[in-house]
């Protein structure tokens, strides 16, 4: 690699480099910075994210591979990335507060979760499986940490453990179907595989390897069978790590998935009928299992496991339409979700832990506003038009209709039905109940205005979906 | 012309909702629904005065494009077929904000919004020339009415409200699933004049009628899928049943006529003799069940399982009686059964007990609203010289043509309505004085009386001299007919 090309490289990924640096310049601030005056450091972190945003956005539209085909900056990857960004930024402002009070607002919360962000935009961007397993592992290394962050919490250190072992053993997996891969195509970038693979697509070698590496991937957006971490994670870890990991990682995941399956090596083979499978049970255990929750924060994880499997529908459909609507739904659902997360998080004040969904009894009756922004995001969660979950959830149906799949679209919708069970009970609580209690939700600025983006985001994209529609699908025809 | 009328009978309830949230008083809130309903209704008064009934075509056609990748668009026009529904729902409306004036005490400003929205979308359901902008409008429709039930509703109204959040959900999902089928057969496009237009193959045809059938049978509703209509109906506050029974029944009914004979005309030919069954299991299974009832407003809830029933045996007849009778009986249930509604809610607000049991000699406390409510009596039974009797009379001609056993049954029915309707009003109205309710009553008032007399008058009105109403729908029928005709005849 010659000093030309390393230029070329170093510009096309420019933004992970600045969130890099950044992060390490923070590590070291954080040591100077003192005690109570932590706000420099969000603000720092913010300025970082947005400046990687900036350069992200403003070349957009051309292609730029770099690192001899491990890496491309392409319209897809500055979707993905935009997602990101937000769900980091919104994140970073949800923190302040409740990091004070949780007493876990130190330097190096912000430092790994922009860590978590580099990693992040390597998976969207990565077109090598050895790449695709840099940002996998910076990803999640990172996740784990910050799952055990409340040190004197049991469940927290519990929800940590856990999430290392069983992230490890899908490392495994999914590192020996690359090795499975390499050992059969002789590469492991994913544009070469295909053209490697002269014979049969459908060599059941191959075959094994795909299964590996989507089992793998499939952990990572917390889909059936290896959704078992998420429950017990989604509740141990600190609300807005989970907040975080419900919608970065997990779009994150599906950007690897997506570029793995646009590769024409995947696409040819029957794998869609395993995604199927997957996308089908994922869905019905998430929405089954949810309707027993009692715990706000576990509904959530059970709901973002029947959201994953919605999404892999999308998957299944496949071509420009299908990809799309997976991206666009990724997007809905990071401001849907995170306004949500936003709620509970707000809720968490003094003695009250706001995570006992029977807490949130009339809620409606002392806080009309926040009722109501709460009514929308749990609709939107529904899919309920004229929310934007609807129309995340109608493209996607588009999408597998499309393709003549109209029976696994029957089955989408019937257990989206489901679904809509255990969200419209919320409402009914909030709404419907005599209060029990005096609510005091905290409600700095920096929260506020979290909940304005992301009800703005919900709204906004169910009314006007045209615009949003047309960024998802010049993400894929674009890239 | 210059102004884009139908958007503005759409839009204008919603900003109304919109205004009514920064509100604080409720006496403003109250004072301020009443005015955009009343504004809503002078509009829809002005659409239909303009309105012209030698065509079939859509008038009043606007079209804007909304999500062009998808061929979606907002348009909005009205025909024969949805005219007198887009002023039923108008007058309703305001019906709904008078009869809730005090009958709601608490939180006024959020059902003022609710019932704001909850117009909003009926009027865009009955507008939408773009089956995604239908879609939209149909389900958001159970936001607004799952809250109006849930927290305005009675002692059950929990389980009310879940029962018909999710009966109607999961209908309305396979509908959706159907509509993208219409829509990737019907060339990428949700303009429902285009997909009207199209020739689907039989095996499609059927495929999309029973996914149509399930939605819109669920909002009849027909009677295997009814049993959300009495729980919503009774723990429904009274301007939530008077929206439920008035306007959002006639909801399936017009997507039948809609979506199902003109798109699917094969289909609906073919499966007429199983729709007309299942109608008129309803007139009469419904008659019977109210005929058991004490609660006067399930009497009222299951008299309208069979009065849809009538509406659905007009419509699958498929001849010219039927189908306007049907069309015409749609606007006298929502007059009729509204009115109902509002009665019962009238007389449940001074004695809090809606048992029959518990009324008798009604007529002399109050001797107003007695009158009244027998012209409703009859009407709901369809005696000549009410409304009802114009529907009813065409909906039986028209179903004997198509079906002899089904039109007897349906004859049936009637006699049924007779008997439980006339033994309500004697046992409420007549007799000697009831010793548990009040003995002292106040009369219909004058607000009262504003929402009573528009309805009243309809009665007559339609009863007496139907042939505007029937005018209106005339040339749309028509058309209709050949269209399931011409296409539906190969069967």
């Amino acid at each position: 690699m010659n000093a030309a090309t390393l230029y070329q490289s170093a510009v096309a990924s420019l933004p992970e480099i600045v969130v890099i640096t950044g992060a390490c310049i923070l590590l070291i601030l954080g040591q100077l910075v003192r005690t109570r005056r932590e706000d420099v450091l969000l603000w720092a972190s913010v300025a970082v994210v947005a400046t990687a945003a900036l350069l992200t956005l403003m070349p957009a539209g051309e292609v730029r591979t770099a690192y001899a085909g491990m890496f491309v900056a392409d319209s897809f990857s500055v979707f993905f990335k935009s997602i990101f960004y937000l769900t980091t930024l919104l994140t970073f402002l949800l923190s302040r507060r409740y990091a004070d009070l949780e007493g876990i607002g130190s330097s190096e919360y912000y430092v790994l979760l922009l860590f978590t962000l580099s990693g992040m935009m390597i998976m969207a961007s990565a077109t090598d499986l050895l790449s695709i397993y840099v940002g996998l592992e910076l990803t999640v290394l990172c996740t784990y940490v910050l799952t055990g962050f409340l040190r004197h919490e049991r469940r927290s250190n519990e929800a940590a453990l856990k999430y290392v072992i069983l992230g490890a053993v899908s490392t495994g997996i999914f590192l020996y179907g690359v090795s499975l891969v390499y050992g059969l195509t002789g590469t492991t970038q994913l544009d070469a595989m295909a053209a490697a693979v002269a014979g049969d697509p459908r060599d059941p070698g191959l075959l094994l390897a795909v299964v590996f590496i989507v089992a793998g991937l499939v952990f990572k957006v917390g889909a059936v069978p290896f959704h078992m971490w998420v429950p017990d994670v989604y509740e141990g870890a600190p609300t807005t790590i989970t907040a975080f990991m419900s919608v970065g990682p997990k779009a994150a995941g599906f950007a690897v998935i997506l570029r793995v399956f646009l590769n024409p090596l995947v696409a040819g083979s029957d794998a869609w009928i395993v995604v199927a499978v997957i996308a089908v049970v994922t869905m019905a255990l998430g929405s089954f299992v949810a309707l027993v929750q009692d715990n706000f924060k576990r509904l959530l994880a059970y709901s973002s496991i029947a959201h994953a499997g919605f999404a892999l529908f999308g998957i299944v459909a496949g071509g420009a339409d299908g990809i799309a609507s997976v991206m666009l739904y990724l997007l809905i659902y990071a401001f849907m979700n995170l306004g949500i997360f936003g709620i509970v998080i707000m809720m968490r004040n003094g003695a009250f832990s706001g995570e006992i969904i029977e807490d949130y009894a009339g809620f409606a009756r002392s806080h009309a506003v926040l009722a109501l922004l709460m009514l929308l995001y749990l609709f939107s969660l529904a899919g309920i038009p004229p929310t934007a979950g609807f129309f995340a959830k109608f493209y996607v149906l588009v999408a597998l209709v499309e393709r003549g799949f109209v029976v696994l679209a029957v089955i989408a919708v019937l257990l989206s039905a489901v679904a809509a069970y255990f969200y419209i009970r919320i409402v009914m609580l909030i709404y419907m109940r005599e209060p029990t209690r005096a609510f005091e939700p905290a409600l700095p600025p920096m929260v506020r205005a979290t909940l304005a983006v992301t009800a703005a985001g919900t709204i906004g994209i169910g009314l006007f979906p045209a615009w949003f529609l047309q960024l998802a699908q010049n993400a894929v025809f674009g890239g | 012309m210059g102004l884009p009328l139908l958007s503005l009978i759409v839009l204008v309830p919603a900003a109304g909702a919109v205004v009514l949230m920064v509100l604080r008083s409720d006496g403003a809130v109250r004072w301020t629904a009443l005015a955009v309903t009343l504004l809503d209704l002078a509009l829809c008064i002005a659409m239909l005065s303009g309105f012209d009934t030698t065509t079939h075509a859509m008038q009043f056609a606007e079209k804007y494009p909304w999500v062009p990748a998808l061929g979606i668009a907002f348009s909005l026009g009205v025909d024969g077929i949805s005219a007198l529904f887009v002023f039923l729902t108008a007058l309703l409306g305001t019906v709904c904000v008078l009869a809730s004036w005090v009958a709601i005490e608490s939180r006024v400003k959020a059902f003022m919004v609710s019932l704001l929205a909850m117009q909003a979308l009926m009027l865009g359901v009955f507008c939408a020339l773009d089956l995604f902008l239908f879609y939209v409008c149909w389900e958001a429709m159970l936001i607004p009415m799952y809250l109006i039930i849930g927290i305005w509703g009675g002692e059950g109204r929990i389980y009310a409200a879940f029962k018909f959040f999710l009966y109607t959900l999961a209908g309305s999902l396979l509908f959706l699933v159907g509509v993208i089928v219409l829509y990737q057969h019907g060339g990428r496009t949700f303009d429902i004049l285009a997909l009207t237009a199209q020739d689907l193959p039989f095996g499609i045809q059927s495929w999309l009628f029973f996914a149509f059938l399930v939605a819109f049978a669920v909002k009849v509703p027909m009677v295997p899928v009814h049993t959300w209509l009495p729980d919503a109906h009774v723990q429904a506050p009274t301007a939530g049943s008077i929206i439920l029974a008035g306007v959002l029944l006639k909801m399936g009914a017009y997507g039948f006529l809609r979506f199902s004979l003109p798109m699917l005309p094969e289909a609906s030919v073919y499966y007429s003799t199983l729709m007309l069954a299942l109608s008129a299991l309803a007139i009469v299974y419904g008659g019977l069940l109210a005929l058991a009832q004490d609660d006067l407003k399930k009497l009222v809830a299951y008299s309208s399982i069979s009065h849809m029933g009538f509406v659905t045996l007009g419509i699958f007849a498929l001849n010219l009686r039927g189908l306007q009778g049907g069309i015409l009986q749609m606007f006298n249930h929502g007059v009729t059964t509204g009115a109902l509604f509002l009665f019962v809610g009238l007389i449940y607000e001074r004695t809090h007990t809606r048992s029959i049991a518990d009324y008798g000699g009604l007529m002399k406390l109050v001797p107003v609203y007695t009158s009244f409510l027998a012209l409703f009596t009859l009407s709901s039974m369809a005696l000549p010289g009410t409304n009802s009797f114009v529907g009813e009379l065409l909906v039986l001609s028209g179903g004997f043509a198509a079906n002899l056993a089904f039109g007897a049954m349906a004859v049936l029915g009637a006699l049924l309505g007779a008997a439980y309707l006339l033994g309500m009003y004697g046992k409420v109205a007549l007799g000697p004085v009831s010793l548990v309710t009040p003995y002292k009553m106040r009369d219909v008032n004058a607000r009262e009386m504003a929402a009573i007399l528009p309805l009243a008058a309809f009665v007559l009105w339609v009863g007496l001299y139907p042939k505007p109403f029937l005018a209106i729908t005339d040339a749309s029928v028509r058309h209709l007919l050949v269209q399931v005709n011409a296409e539906g005849a190969g069967r």
